[in-house]
């Protein structure tokens, strides 16, 4: 079982510890940990489970943060692994971010999360609600009262009601005025068009996003029109699986307030929105580069905060690039973002520009990969259809939103 | 509007924090010390104390010690604000254990706050008693324990059920029992979030109870898809042991099914099983599975390290090693069908490692046609954070390697995306080049031609090796992937500087590297293939790349019509760049040139010599060391050649020349046509941290051994009285298991090292002294004033109204219940070194060997060449009918090294090895008749203390290769120190560098002297010590005997080994404590003392072992 956490600053400063098990931790394998990563650089980075002289290491990195956390034993990696992101998950939603000031700044909260979230190595309380009524958020309101009075506890005095309850991410009886529940389809679509311009992959991400706020016990099902696209899913805890695999149907108590219901994947779409041309042609030293950038089907509605990042090769030295639409920027690390917006009606947006190789070079050997982003709101382009949402005891004064919205994964396109 | 009022607030509170961060604790952590902390902790108010705790949390968070502020903090405990109360439970946790005095004043309030209305309020206090860690307060902790476990609040008893890990860590093998038996009640709970805490508990207190999961199991199953995600991992993992502990693998799933297909053992009356999977390949059996593999990944999921290492055949000869008792049939178990229905719906969880956990599942019992199920939830997992990516990237690889046909057809999937981190795109690669098939190759290819010309050069060389892979598989593709290859050579060579842009000269290297293993399949049909990389030799400015092209100069130097009409002509262009090559190139240039003068025809022969000569020149004065030795040493071999005249010596005058003969060994051998990697991978089970990190971490274990649990039931029911009783028994006397530290200032003079007496030269001698007296073993009592009054004074009663009446005593109090020991007698033990037999391994067994027997043993000498090496003794017997000639040993990576001066493109890193040679050679055994056996001396230097050497085993002109697997054991050697020397190392290696596991032993049962009338206590000393001193290295530096005990319990019995690392000479303290009754089996505690954490811990492992394994020593 886990035996320490570390937060790290992106500085590798050691924010916060938490022993977990009597079986102290010292401090020093961090400083290992970061010599490591300085010395081995990304690759380190990027390696989630990594074993030390004296301790097997965890890691995740949220917004610059790294969170650490060992062990000596036999354990599933992916239970460490996954904590970590749930440590992240409700830091971020408490805090609004992660990141090293705000982490410094409301340290005792995340202290006392942290000993709610875990005992002697083993997850305890990690369900966001439950969490909430144990530990207030910080807010405006308390930090006022805080400097006013000089008091205030963020500590809950008594248990929630959930904690004990046969659906633990439910408090017992939450009472609202007007009970409303939101469906949200998120979809993100991620697709790699290869070198020819064909497109080898192509699928659907997406996710079923909820708000209740309803009052007392309710039991809701959903379905969808079609439910035979989807090819995988995977479910909250809330989800029952027997009317699932019976019938497709959704049945479920929720939580309180925002969660995620489930999320699915749709393989295998024939089309994408949006088209990119990358042509590039180089010859003694120089390159011409040219992007054209437009809508190969149109969804119906309009497709916003459209942007194209890509990396410059190591072997380009200077790069002069324009756009006719929208703007370009370069930062030192050879990151090129085009940011375009929406598409204008009167013409195709086109980035063109030179680059110039170092010198020995005649032409360029290695290609970067365009990364584009966009946003269509109001649309699930995987063609999912919520059905119905029925709740077994209609409460006085409903309301159900549906929404839906796709944006890009990761929209490769090769050049 | 609300609208309008939300985005108010927000700006409202972005403002905040940006002018002042206002009302967060932001001034705390920049400065905690700004003001006087201590009497901030007195005040009255409920504010100024919470802010003083925060300041104390914040020093803690930014690695200060501030434990000096112990004694005001804990006086806080009492504080009725609930925030206080947590910041002063952080706060205790941090530092109970480091001023454990003070600690006991907060006792009374944890007692107090136990009885408190409020769940929450139990609940903390529970936790917090539970984890302060002082073995004084463990009997209140359990009693609190016990109390919770019926708590009406599910909180409560979730609480409870974590704090029974804590207080079995504190090692209190008397209460070992009780807290089992609280494990079982929380089990069968009916609130799933305690069942689920209750499996973590279990999973670390008695993995291998499973009396506790067989009561209960029907209802864990149904319970399982309700607890919380993290219990639900481990839920599934012990679900899984017991189900093979109880009724073994299954017969239908993929770890047999496919075992009974080649060995036709008895899966052939199964014929469903046959036609099952028959029908659903085109490709037939050996493109869906590697049988060899699916064998070898179920055998070693069965097996733990220990046997693994210790196996004596070959991985790849793997004999059939489940007996069809130890199955069963999904059609007829009850047990394995819920299993299965109960772990299906969980591969739709949310939480990435209950999915992976219950594929796991799936995998090994499920039926065959039914594992295809995981592939799409596992595949699912792949979108989740780049963490999980990677490490389910790391199970999926193994599932592939067994079954690459259930990935095949979702092979998009493995497409590298931009995004991915670099571990992640080389497994996706490893996975494709896995996975392909001739219907997917071409998409696949093209893919890799992307990838090739990614930035990343070192994903792109990655790519190369891909390749060169995929086509060493699929036999159809190579001409394609060829042709792109060589087009990659010219293009890389063009590309101007290497130098300039790095990773480049990688991807080079790895293409030409990737067109030798296309050829070396079939050098005739590429013979152009290989021309042009010789002609393209020129352009190529890459040493290690050019070092390869020249090495398949002399290789493929008679191949085919044209290239030996090339040589004269690219020898001459050799010659001629001779000077400006690296020194890796001209080592390459040098060989080559030799190669080609041996098989050169008569007409180029004048030619190739003068040549030759002229190189050997250019060589003695290189500047570089190695290229002269190697000019001298081929100027010494060809020197017959280059002394004649003509390509080959009439056959008369090479007879009488033997160098003649060595030089066409050497340098005329063709290559070795091309043979699969040896199976010799090691898996575990999927999902574990052991299969990322590829050995065996700590606390490991494999699955249990099929049908090793056999449910008796009045067996057990009397087992677990007599265990419940025991504890009973023990409970009043818990100190007297404590360490003995006393003892050592009392009068100890006596002459029990054991230990040594067998590395001494002289220990004829005293081994023949000894067993002169074998009837009076020396009995030293050294303390006998301890009654049973003074064990009451420990009993919790005494504790109780001791914590009530006088905390402020406390400070003497518990040392006084420290040196209050029950006292032990140090006894030697002497007839014993004429009864220690070193274990013998198997090298190689007579069936393999054609009637060869070898087996080898280690033994306790210290070699006499490095402190490094070990001595150890081979035996070789031949069991045939008919003499063998020739034994010899070998070491396989001498001989690469060897090999590689010739053949190796890269330079090796092994070259490096501090200068001693890895294995000392015996003498060559030049005749073995038919029932005659030979022993041998060898002294080896193992790389690493758990992965075995290999060695060339040489008879009859056959080479044979064999494993040498290190014996942890005789890693160490003997370290000689007295009792106080032992107890002072032990103390200055506390917490993390002491470790212990706990195990059974049996031998004395059997003994038969047990019976006649000698005292039992001696002879469990001497079936314990003799056991381990026949397993391993080990110095005896004394044994402790309670007296104070009745002459059944053998309880408080110690032993203590004292050994050094032989690798580092850091020393190593090994204490074994006994527990139980003579007469039954015993529980021992090994604990290990040492710094080197990860040997400590695979020793120790090895140890309990050993003890548990039935003796081989008959008496």
């Amino acid at each position: 079982m886990l035996q320490c956490i570390y937060l790290l600053s992106d500085s590798g400063e050691v924010m916060l510890e938490k022993q977990l098990t009597g079986h102290r931790v010292d401090r020093s394998i961090c400083a290992w940990f970061w010599d490591q990563s300085l010395s081995q650089g990304d690759s380190f980075k990027s390696l989630p489970v990594i074993a030390s002289p004296t301790h097997y290491l965890f890691q995740i990195v949220r917004d610059g943060i790294t969170f650490l956390a060992c062990s000596q034993v036999e354990m599933p990696p992916l239970m460490a692994i996954e904590f970590l992101c749930r440590v992240a998950d409700v830091l971020s939603d408490y805090l609004g971010g992660v990141n090293e000031d705000l982490i410094k700044d409301n340290f005792i909260i995340v202290y006392e999360l942290l000993d709610e979230m875990i005992d002697n190595g083993f997850p305890l309380t990690t369900e966001p609600s439950i969490l909430r009524e144990m530990i207030a958020p910080p807010n405006l309101v308390s930090k006022m009262l805080s400097v006013v009075t000089g008091n205030a506890s963020n500590v809950s005095d008594t248990l929630p009601s959930g904690a004990g309850s046969c659906v633990p991410w439910r408090p017992t009886d939450p009472k609202y005025s007007s009970n409303e529940v939101y469906v949200d389809l998120v979809e993100e679509m991620d697709a790699i068009v290869n070198r020819d311009g064909e497109l080898v992959k192509c699928e659907i991400y997406g996710e079923v996003q909820m708000n209740s706020q309803l009052t007392g016990f309710p039991d809701l099902t959903l379905s969808f029109a079609n439910p035979s696209i989807l090819e995988d899913m995977r479910f909250h805890p809330c989800v029952r699986f027997r009317p699932w695999e019976s019938h497709q149907v959704l049945s479920f108590v929720p939580p309180d307030g925002e969660f995620k219901l489930m999320s699915y994947r749709v393989r295998k779409l024939k089309n994408t929105p949006m088209y990119v041309k990358p042509q590039i042609t180089s010859d003694s030293g120089t390159c011409r580069i040219s992007v054209l950038v437009g809508i190969r089907s149109d969804p119906g509605k309009a497709i916003e905060s459209i942007t194209l990042s890509f990396q410059l090769p190591h072997s380009v030295s200077s790069a002069d690039l324009s756009s006719n639409h929208g703007t370009v920027t370069i930062l030192s690390n050879k990151t090129c973002t085009w940011t375009i917006g929406r598409i204008p009606k009167d013409k195709t947006p086109c980035l063109s520009g030179t680059l110039a190789l170092e010198t020995g070079l005649e032409r360029l050997h290695v290609f970067p990969t365009f990364k584009l982003g966009f946003k269509i709101m109001g649309i699930a382009l995987s063609g999912l259809r919520i059905e119905k949402l029925d709740l077994q005891t209609v409460p006085p004064r409903l309301y159900k939103g549906f929404r839906a919205q796709t944006r890009a994964g990761e929209f490769d396109v090769r050049l | 509007m609300f609208n309008q009022f939300g985005s108010t607030s927000e700006t409202l509170s972005k403002a905040s924090a940006v002018v002042l961060r206002i009302g967060t604790d932001a001034h705390l952590y920049d400065d905690p010390e700004d003001v006087n902390i201590a009497p901030l902790l007195d005040s009255k108010f409920e504010s100024e104390k919470c802010e003083a705790l925060k300041r104390l949390l914040a020093l803690i968070a930014q690695g200060f010690d501030v434990s000096n502020f112990f004694p005001q903090v804990v006086k806080n405990v009492a504080s009725q604000s609930s925030e206080v109360k947590k910041l002063v439970y952080l706060y205790l946790l941090q530092y109970a254990e480091k001023r454990p005095n003070e600690a006991l004043l907060s006792i009374n309030y944890f007692q107090k706050d136990l009885g408190d209305p409020n769940p929450l309020v139990r609940a903390w206090a529970l936790r917090t008693m539970a984890g302060i860690r002082l073995h004084v307060i463990a009997p209140l902790a359990l009693a609190a324990v016990s109390k919770c476990a019926r708590d009406p609040a599910v909180y409560v008893r979730k609480c409870a059920a974590n704090a029974l890990p804590k207080l079995h860590d504190l090692r209190l093998e008397e209460h070992a029992p009780a807290i089992e038996e609280i494990v079982g009640i929380l089990l069968n709970d009916h609130s799933p979030g305690v069942v689920g805490a209750a499996a973590a508990a279990f999973t670390s207190i008695c993995p291998n109870n499973f009396e506790l999961i067989r009561k209960n199991y029907k209802k864990l199953c149904q319970i399982l898809p309700d607890v919380e995600e993290w219990g639900q991992i481990l839920l599934i993992g012990i679900l899984l042991r017991y189900v093979v502990a109880r009724h073994g693998l299954v017969r239908e799933s993929l770890m047999l099914s496919l075992h009974g297909m080649d060995s036709n053992g008895f899966c052939e009356k199964d014929g469903l099983v046959r036609d099952l999977t028959l029908d659903k390949e085109d490709g037939g059996k050996s493109d869906s599975f590697d049988v060899n593999l699916v064998n070898v990944v179920s055998k070693c999921y069965i097996e733990g390290p220990d046997e693994y290492l210790s196996r004596s055949s070959c991985p790849d000869t793997v004999t059939s090693a489940f007996d069809s008792k130890e199955t069963t049939s999904i059609a007829h178990n009850e047990d394995v069908k819920i299993l299965l229905q109960c772990t299906s719906p969980l591969l739709w969880s949310n939480n990435s490692a209950v999915v992976l956990a219950a594929a796991g599942v799936q995998w090994i019992m499920a039926p065959l046609e039914d594992v295809k199920k995981i592939v799409k939830p596992l595949l699912f997992l792949l979108r989740s954070s780049s963490a999980s990516k990677y490490v389910v990237l790391c199970n999926i690889l193994v599932f592939a390697k067994a079954a690459p046909s259930l990935f095949a057809p979702h092979f998009e999937n493995f497409f590298i995306c931009s995004s991915d981190a670099y571990q992640v795109k080389a497994h996706k690669l490893e996975m494709l080049s896995l996975i392909a098939t001739a219907s997917s190759i071409t998409s696949i290819l093209r893919e890799f031609d992307d990838y090739i010309k990614d930035p990343d050069r070192r994903f792109a060389a990655d790519t190369i090796a891909a390749i060169g892979l995929c086509a060493k598989r699929l036999p159809t593709i190579p001409t394609t992937c060829l042709d792109g290859l060589l087009a990659l050579v010219r293009q890389e060579s063009f590309a101007g500087d290497p130098e300039s842009v790095d990773g480049e000269a990688g991807v080079l290297v790895q293409a030409v590297m990737s067109i030798q293993t296309i050829i070396e399949r079939d050098p005739d049909s590429h013979d152009k293939v290989i021309i042009q990389l010789f002609r393209s030799l020129d352009s190529i400015k890459v040493a290690a790349a050019r070092a390869t092209i020249i090495w398949m100069v002399g290789v493929y130097c008679s191949l085919g019509p044209i290239i030996p009409r090339m040589l004269t002509t690219l020898t001459k262009y050799l010659a001629w760049s001779f000077k400006s090559e690296a020194s890796e190139t001209k080592l390459q240039i040098l060989n080559t040139t030799a190669k080609v003068l041996i098989s050169a025809k008569v007409d180029d022969f004048q030619m190739l010599k003068r040549i030759m000569v002229y190189m050997l020149e250019l060589g003695e004065c290189d500047l570089s060391y190695d290229i002269r030795d190697r000019t001298r040493f081929l100027k010494k071999l060809l020197s017959c050649k280059l002394a004649s005249n003509e390509p080959t010596e009439d056959s008369v005058a090479s007879q009488e020349n033997i160098a003649v003969h060595v030089v066409e060994h050497v340098f005329g051998r063709k290559l070795k046509p091309f043979t699969p990697v040896a199976l010799n991978d090691r898996f575990y089970l999927p999902g574990s941290l052991s299969q990322i990190v590829l050995h065996a971490a700590p606390g490991y274990e494999p699955l249990p051994k099929p049908c090793s649990f056999v449910f008796e039931e009045h067996d057990q029911l009397s087992d677990l009285d007599r265990q419940r009783e025991a504890g009973a028994e023990l409970d009043g006397s818990q100190e007297s298991s404590e360490t003995g530290d006393e003892d050592g200032s009392s009068d100890y003079d006596t002459e029990s090292s054991v230990g040594s007496e067998f590395s001494s030269d002289d220990n004829e001698r005293k081994v023949s002294n000894d067993a002169s007296d074998p009837a009076a073993p020396l009995i030293q009592i050294s303390d006998t004033s301890v009654s049973a009054d003074q064990e009451e004074l420990r009993s919790k009663r005494a504790l109780d109204l001791w914590l009530d009446d006088q905390p402020s005593t406390s400070n003497q109090t518990p040392s006084a219940v420290n040196s209050n020991q029950s006292s032990y007698a140090k006894i030697s033990i002497g007839d014993i070194g004429s009864r220690v037999k070193p274990k013998s391994y198997s090298l190689l067994d007579p069936g393999n060997g054609s009637g060869l027997k070898v087996d080898y043993a280690f033994l306790s000498e210290v070699s006499t060449v490095s402190p490094l090496h070990v001595c150890v003794e081979v035996l070789f017997e031949n069991s045939s009918g008919e003499p063998i000639l020739d034994v010899n040993l070998e070491d396989e990576e001498s001989m690469k090294v060897a090999d590689s001066s010739e053949q190796t493109l890269v330079g090796k890193a092994n070259a490096s090895y501090n200068n001693v040679p890895t294995l000392i050679p015996l003498e060559e055994i030049s005749c073995l008749e038919p029932r005659q056996s030979a022993k041998r001396l060898i002294q080896v230097r193992f790389h690493h203390h758990l992965l075995p050497m290999r060695l060339t085993l040489h008879y009859n002109g056959k080479k044979v290769p064999v494993k040498l697997r290190p014996d942890l054991g005789y890693l160490v050697k003997p370290f000689s120190m007295s009792i106080e020397e032992f107890l002072a190392t032990e103390s200055r290696l506390p917490g993390m560098f002491e470790y212990s596991r706990r195990c059974t032993f049996d031998d004395h049962v059997k003994d038969s002297r047990m019976e006649n009338g000698k005292d039992k206590f001696l002879s469990i000393c001497e079936c314990i010590t003799l056991k381990v001193l026949s397993n391993s290295n080990l110095h005896l530096v004394s044994v402790d005997l309670p007296v104070a005990n009745t002459l059944e319990d053998a309880t408080g019995l110690r032993l203590r080994f004292g050994s050094k690392i032989l690798s580092s000479e850091i020393p190593l303290l090994i204490t074994i404590t006994v527990q139980g009754k003579c007469t039954e089996v015993l529980n021992l505690t090994v604990k290990i003392n040492c710094e080197e954490t990860v040997f400590g811990l695979n020793l120790l492992n090895r140890i309990a072992n050993f003890m548990v394994e039935p003796s081989s020593l008959t008496s």
